[in-house]
């Protein structure tokens, strides 16, 4: 009997050799010795096989956080710069198959198919971190745009694990650098900044409009 | 970080401050040729005060390895007027710190473990920034330590400015770009191994076991074993930098005990050791609570080749200076005076080095010199910007030895200013053939 692991190494394993998935389910089933049904038990599709992978890469990368002792005293932007250099550190070991699962897709990386479960489920840590520095204070909460605040964080996980595949640089150095410099920017713009003052200067210009009158100008 | 805003970050903002440099200059030549229009008579002087003005403007809000380098630069013009060299003592590679999920990850790179696992006590916030990296506090076995993380990145940043530099310098100081690939590449070098965290790890072992003996000077302990490429782990030494030191107005006789240790640390290592600690910032250096000067950096080593050491010291420690024709002998081997030039040349560059030489040997002159005297400091700040005025000596001379040698002297020289020291000179002599 056949196990969703083994699917999913014999796939891993297939992909990486050939370079491309095997031509249908019925030949990749022959050539695991187990039956298209078995496959089925598991997985829908090939696609599903690889979306399980990314969602676990993640979740894996938040399993390991978690059991941090120094993680509950992390600010929301540390946990989020913890986040990509944990996961940077996770994706190592499957290097390959991640530049092979996206390479294969061509377009735009923001979100593909393989993606959306990884997706949904950063999503909600991200969300978790962010509403968690909005209470305290680190972000500024404004109208319609912190609903958004997770939107750049995924933006940011589009752009580092594409720039983690395209780094040759000794120990992926760059690639930290661009977490580093990254995050701190995406965090510099969600809190409160001298946009927002202006902001609130200029909707109390508009509430007092007829100030120029007043002053006789 | 706040006061970092102003700071030229990324390559092409600093590319922008050089640009804007390059525009005044030419700014400047065009106030010039408009000028002569109505004044044939008019002579260079302006233009190049001018320009000196616009050039050193811009150096000096320039920061990290493009400022280093721009600062090395013009000590190729020898000596630095006062003001300047009191902005560049500020200096310092300017990153903003390094985040706490970065640390454990430098560390879990190095290491495979977690601060936490390796030392009892880390404290995740930095204590100082170091030129290119910062300092934290630690604890292990009940010693406190010091760690320096070491920036990411930075090597790279240090390559990419120099190209950065380089073609703005040929200009700004107005060197050929053959003249001044020595000089860069010497730059770059020095600049390259003071990102190499190993490579000073060994340095600072074997420069401090070399000057154990020395009088009033002490070494932290250095752990190669929780050392690695950006980390280095030593022991904290507990002192007051200079400024401070100062501050708590040291009797004359503490001053010259302090003065004398650093005097003997750096002359002990070129005459001894040919090879100098090069970088005498006042940042590297701890007054301890027992009275000894504590040396903390061992990035920036400067070896002494003979065919540098032994014209150089011979015009210092000798009387070749009465002797004009050896004293040219020996500004040719160190390519101050160059085979092509002709006699009118010769007897200028003999009179105008023999001047700085004279300048920079009044200390070993006599047995005891008094660093306080104002009238020394005048007579070299006076005698550089003479210096940085005059077109002949806009194209590079003197090989590129004197770029850290230099640098390294003078500085120490402005150190002793600065404790108002008195010191006895003749401890260290120079020993040449």
């Amino acid at each position: 009997m056949a196990t969703a692991q083994q699917i999913r190494n014999g796939y891993i394993d297939y992909v990486l050799t050939n370079d491309e998935k095997p031509k249908s389910v019925y030949s990749f089933a022959k050539k695991l010795k187990i039956s298209e049904s078995e496959f089925y038990d598991f997985y829908a599709s090939f696609s599903s096989i690889e979306k399980g992978i990314w969602t676990e890469l993640v979740s894996e990368t938040i399993h390991t956080l978690q059991q941090q002792v120094i993680w509950v005293e992390y600010s929301a932007r540390d946990k989020a710069l913890a986040f990509f250099y944990a996961f940077t550190e996770v994706l190592k070991k499957h290097r390959s198959f991640v530049a092979y699962s996206l390479k294969s897709r061509p377009g735009n990386f923001s979100t593909p198919e393989v993606l959306s479960n990884a997706k949904a489920l950063f999503e909600q840590f991200a969300e978790d971190l962010i509403n968690e520095g909005l209470e305290n204070g680190e972000l500024a909460d404004r109208k319609f745009l912190s609903k958004r605040y997770k939107d750049a964080l995924w933006v940011q996980f589009a752009f580092i694990v594409k720039f983690w595949i395209g780094d040759d640089s000794d120990g992926f150095e760059k690639t930290d650098e661009a977490i580093e410099k990254g995050i701190n920017v995406t965090f510099d713009l969600c809190q409160r900044s001298p946009i927002d003052n202006l902001f609130e200067y200029g909707k109390f210009l508009s509430r007092n409009g007829n100030f120029k009158e007043k002053m006789g100008l | 970080m706040k006061e970092q805003e102003h700071i030229p970050v990324t390559k092409s903002e600093r590319s922008a401050k050089f640009v804007k440099t390059g525009f005044q200059i030419g700014g400047n030549y065009i106030k010039h040729y408009s000028k002569k229009l109505f004044n044939p008579d008019l002579n260079k002087d302006q233009l190049n005060e001018d320009n000196a003005t616009d050039i050193y403007k811009s150096l000096s809000e320039l920061k990290g390895s493009a400022l280093k380098i721009a600062q090395m630069l013009s000590m190729d013009k020898n000596i630095l007027p006062k003001s300047y060299v009191e902005k560049f003592t500020q200096s310092q590679y300017n990153a903003p710190p390094l985040s706490g999920p970065l640390i454990v990850r430098t560390f879990t790179k190095s290491f495979g473990k977690t601060p936490d696992q390796i030392y009892d006590k880390f404290v995740l916030k930095s204590t100082n920034a170091a030129s290119i990296g910062q300092v934290h506090a630690a604890e292990l076995g009940g010693k406190k330590l010091a760690v320096k993380i070491q920036y990411p990145g930075v090597g790279d940043s240090i390559s990419s400015d120099l190209k950065l530099v380089k073609p703005f310098a040929f200009r700004l100081l107005g060197m050929s770009e053959k003249e001044l690939s020595i000089y860069i590449k010497e730059v770059e070098e020095r600049l390259l191994e003071e990102t190499d965290y190993e490579l000073e790890v060994r340095r600072s072992i074997e420069f401090s076991e070399a000057c154990r003996d020395l009088p009033n000077v002490v070494f932290p302990c250095y752990y190669p074993k929780l050392s690695g490429k950006r980390i280095i782990t030593m022991d904290w030494i507990e002192g007051l930098h200079l400024k401070e030191f100062l501050r708590t107005n040291p009797s004359q006789e503490l001053r010259n005990k302090i003065g004398q240790a650093l005097w003997d640390f750096y002359n002990f290592q070129q005459h001894e050791l040919r090879a100098v600690h090069a970088d005498p910032h006042p940042g590297n250096f701890l007054i301890t609570a027992d009275q000894k000067l504590g040396v903390i950096d061992f990035g920036c080593i400067k070896e002494m080749p003979d065919d540098f050491y032994d014209p150089f010291f011979s015009l210092i420690s000798s009387n070749v200076l009465e002797d004009k024709a050896k004293t040219i002998e020996a500004f040719r081997q160190l390519d101050m005076i160059h085979a092509s030039d002709n006699a009118k040349q010769i007897d200028f560059y003999y009179n105008a080095y023999k001047e700085m030489i004279a300048l920079f040997a009044r200390p070993y002159t006599n047995k005891t010199f008094d660093f306080s005297k104002p009238d020394f400091f005048q007579q070299l700040y006076s005698y550089g910007e003479k210096v940085t005025k005059m077109p002949e000596f806009k194209p590079a001379r003197g090989v590129k030895h004197f770029i850290y040698v230099n640098r390294t002297n003078f500085g120490l020289y402005n150190i002793l200013h600065e404790l108002q020291a008195t010191v006895k000179t003749d401890t260290f002599q120079p020993h040449h053939k």
